[in-house]
């Protein structure tokens, strides 16, 4: 069962569609990411699903029942891309305000503020004001309090950008973690290596509607252009208007062929060996998700203009 | 409503806790009094003390007389000039003088309006009209002499005179020094309470604004908490501060009866108070203080919390959203002065009845008493009114700040937030 199924949501703002007639499923335990460009709608779809804004049609079902913002909201952590803290408040009230916001009692609050603190070791920071943290510093303790009240549902917007690789790691093990505890977790981001690494499913919206939907290997598998490399020693390889496939790409001893529609890397494999071609190594070439993104987005102004909406 | 209490705890906490709050709650009631003395002082030091030639065509100024009134009254020197007059019109402060006077030969019955205090420099008339009163005294003198009334005569003349001033039949407490005293100082403590914890309620918006803390907030409570939290605790600061204020007068009284002084400063506060204490109502009066600064803040707070949510971190935008809201606020203690001259007035009868005055002057015509001044149907109007005033203010705010909180950019204008707390949902 789904813990979050969006049914043709729509916002319209004054001068654009944000969200026109997005629908998607996510999966308890999954880590799904959202992707698209800049102004893609990716904050709106976000900011209705936290119960910020209200869609001006559409259904939102949020662990099998209707959302409902006012008491669902205990359910979720959403750590927004602007990093948000009070600037002048101790470290650990502030931990202490956002879990008690949360529903939690103080003792509970206390117990888990403590637990994290440790695990990120974080202890000696109680005292301290958010003032006195670095950027990365900050991002840690945004990440604790997004956690804190063991949400259903997290919802990270850019979280490691400003870390530095060890805490990206940390971070990166945490969300590995809490998706085994059963959390799931929906995973905002430009940066595609990052989605390769750890979604399992994708969605990429562009201009307010959703181009792209699957898992992580589907959208690779439907993507790809049969495109293989081929390690050889021999210096040429030649394609003749029979063979099987065509050569795209070469470099030194290694060359990128595409296969021909109706044939198999098998014909190709067969092809080569019948001219005594010696092969070390034979791989089919997926495109990055990077590539996809590039691919499907582009073409597309890289801004969104501003237009009349009538809806 | 637990996420608001919530909230309300943190807001109260960290502004009673920063040092400025313990610092201002001290330093206000210090200021206060310093600024009340200051002033007196600074008007008396302003004075100056002039050296004054004297040249006398008349032959009614004589030295001893101009020697005998120097030696009472020192606030100016007047010397008799004779042999030296040219010299001292030619150049007289060569001679030692801040200017002269020429006084013509003139007849003792008349006198004369046409006096001047010649000087290089101009001299306000605090300074001349010591002078003059100076002049006049001799001149008395000179005139009784002519008359010949004698020092018992002259007794009489001085001493005796008839006094006015308005006495209230229906209420015989009612003291018209002590209303005023006591409106001016309310209406003045409201003022200031709108104005600074007004301003703060802004600034913490933009705070929670600018820091994108609201969108962190936002996902966990609604907005008309948000910002009802913010205005209840940032009120219970403000009341928290007046009540320190109190307890810090009721100490000093009670310290003052007990010590027992009855002559100096102490003894004369002392006496006031219990002055004040007789000649008003003060459970009415501190009650309307309470409600009408509560019911105040709520009015004006949460629309400089709508504008708070509306801008960005710039503290010029905030300005210039806020400056017609701000402008309330002071034509309200303009119409305070009128109604404390005047407290049954068309205009402060008004003024005292719409929403946005009616805090300030309201709490300034109350002193003068209820239900003579102010009849109860005006002061029930006045406080429903006022209710109504803020249950709108509040609601409209809240339709500004769940939109504004979270727009970034541009600086709305009073037209489009309009649109925000209008449209549905």
């Amino acid at each position: 069962m789904p813990i979050l199924e969006l049914q043709n949501l729509k916002k319209y703002f004054a001068t654009q569609k944000a969200v026109d007639d997005i629908s998607l499923n996510v999966e308890k335990g999954q880590i799904f990411g959202l992707l698209g460009p800049n102004g893609a709608g990716k904050t709106t779809l976000i900011r209705m699903i936290t119960g910020i804004f209200y869609p001006d049609e559409g259904n939102i079902i949020f662990d099998g029942k209707k959302f409902d913002p006012i008491n669902d909201v205990a359910y979720i952590g959403y750590m927004p891309e602007e990093r948000g803290l009070y600037k002048k408040m101790k470290i650990g009230e502030q931990a202490m305000y956002l879990a008690q916001l949360k529903g939690l009692s103080h003792k509970e609050a206390m117990e888990k503020i403590k637990k994290w603190f440790i695990r990120f070791e974080m202890e000696t920071w109680w005292n301290k004001k958010v003032e006195d943290l670095s950027k990365g510093m900050g991002q840690k303790l945004q990440f604790v309090t997004t956690v804190l009240h063991e949400p259903k549902l997290i919802i990270l917007d850019e979280p490691f950008s400003g870390l530095d690789p060890v805490n990206s790691n940390l971070i990166k093990d945490e969300i590995f973690h809490l998706a085994q505890a059963g959390s799931t977790i929906i995973f905002s981001t430009h940066r595609m290596e990052q989605v390769e690494e750890i979604c399992d499913h994708i969605v990429l919206v562009n201009k307010g509607k959703k181009i792209l939907d699957g898992t992580v290997k589907q959208v690779k598998q439907d993507f790809k252009e049969n495109l293989f490399s081929i390690g050889t020693d021999q210096t040429t390889i030649s394609a003749d208007a029979n063979a099987p496939f065509e050569i795209v790409g070469a470099k030194d001893h290694s060359y990128v062929v595409r296969i021909k529609s109706g044939n198999s890397p098998n014909d190709v494999l067969r092809h080569l060996l019948q001219q005594n071609i010696s092969i070390h190594s034979f791989n089919e070439i997926l495109p990055s998700l990077n590539d996809i993104f590039i691919k499907l987005v582009e073409g597309t102004p890289t801004a969104r203009q501003f237009q009349k909406v009538t809806a | 409503m637990k996420k608001t209490w919530i909230i309300i705890k943190r807001e109260y906490l960290t502004r009673v806790r920063k040092k400025t709050f313990i610092i201002s709650t001290l330093l206000f009631p210090l200021l206060y009094i310093l600024l009340i003395f200051g002033m007196g002082y600074i008007a008396k030091e302003s004075v100056q003390n002039l050296k004054v030639a004297i040249i006398d065509s008349s032959g009614y100024f004589t030295a001893e007389k101009l020697a005998f009134q120097n030696s009472i009254d020192k606030s100016s020197t007047l010397l008799l000039v004779k042999e030296e007059a040219q010299k001292v019109i030619a150049d007289h402060q060569a001679e030692g003088y801040d200017g002269y006077i020429i006084i013509p030969a003139m007849n003792w019955q008349t006198g004369t309006d046409s006096l001047f205090f010649k000087a290089n420099k101009s001299y306000g008339s605090s300074s001349t009209t010591l002078v003059e009163s100076k002049l006049n005294r001799i001149w008395n003198e000179i005139k009784n002499d002519s008359l010949q009334i004698d020092g018992e005569k002259q007794k009489i003349l001085a001493g005796s005179h008839l006094g006015l001033s308005s006495k209230n039949i229906k209420d015989e407490r009612a003291n018209v020094k002590i209303a005023e005293g006591i409106g001016y100082v309310s209406g003045l403590l409201i003022y200031f309470i709108l104005l600074i914890y007004g301003s703060q309620v802004m600034m913490g918006v933009m705070e929670e604004k600018t820091n994108r803390i609201a969108e962190v907030l936002v996902s966990s409570v609604k907005p008309f908490q948000m910002m009802l939290g913010k205005i209840l605790g940032i009120g219970l600061v403000a009341l928290t501060q007046f009540f320190l204020w109190i307890a810090f007068v009721l100490i000093v009284y009670n310290i003052g009866k007990a010590t027992g002084g009855t002559d100096g400063i102490t003894g004369q506060v002392v006496g006031n108070m219990q002055n004040l204490f007789s000649s008003v109502d003060v459970p009415l009066i501190l009650f309307c203080f309470g409600f009408y600064f509560l019911a105040g803040f709520f009015f004006y707070s949460s629309l400089y919390g709508a504008i708070g949510s509306a801008v960005n971190e710039d503290m010029r935008e905030a300005q210039s959203l806020s400056f017609p809201i701000t402008m309330l606020v002071i034509l309200s203690i303009a119409m305070m002065s009128a109604a404390i001259a005047n407290p049954t007035s068309p205009l402060a009868v008004w003024a005292s009845i719409i929403p946005f005055s009616s805090p300030i002057v309201m709490m300034a015509r109350i002193p003068f008493g209820v239900p003579n001044t102010v009849p109860w149907w005006q002061l029930g109007l006045s406080m429903a009114l006022l209710i109504l005033g803020f249950v709108f203010t509040v609601w409209f705010a809240g339709k500004i700040y769940r939109t504004g909180i979270l727009m970034y950019g541009k600086k709305p204008t009073w037209k489009e937030m309009l649109r925000w707390a209008f449209r549905k949902n």
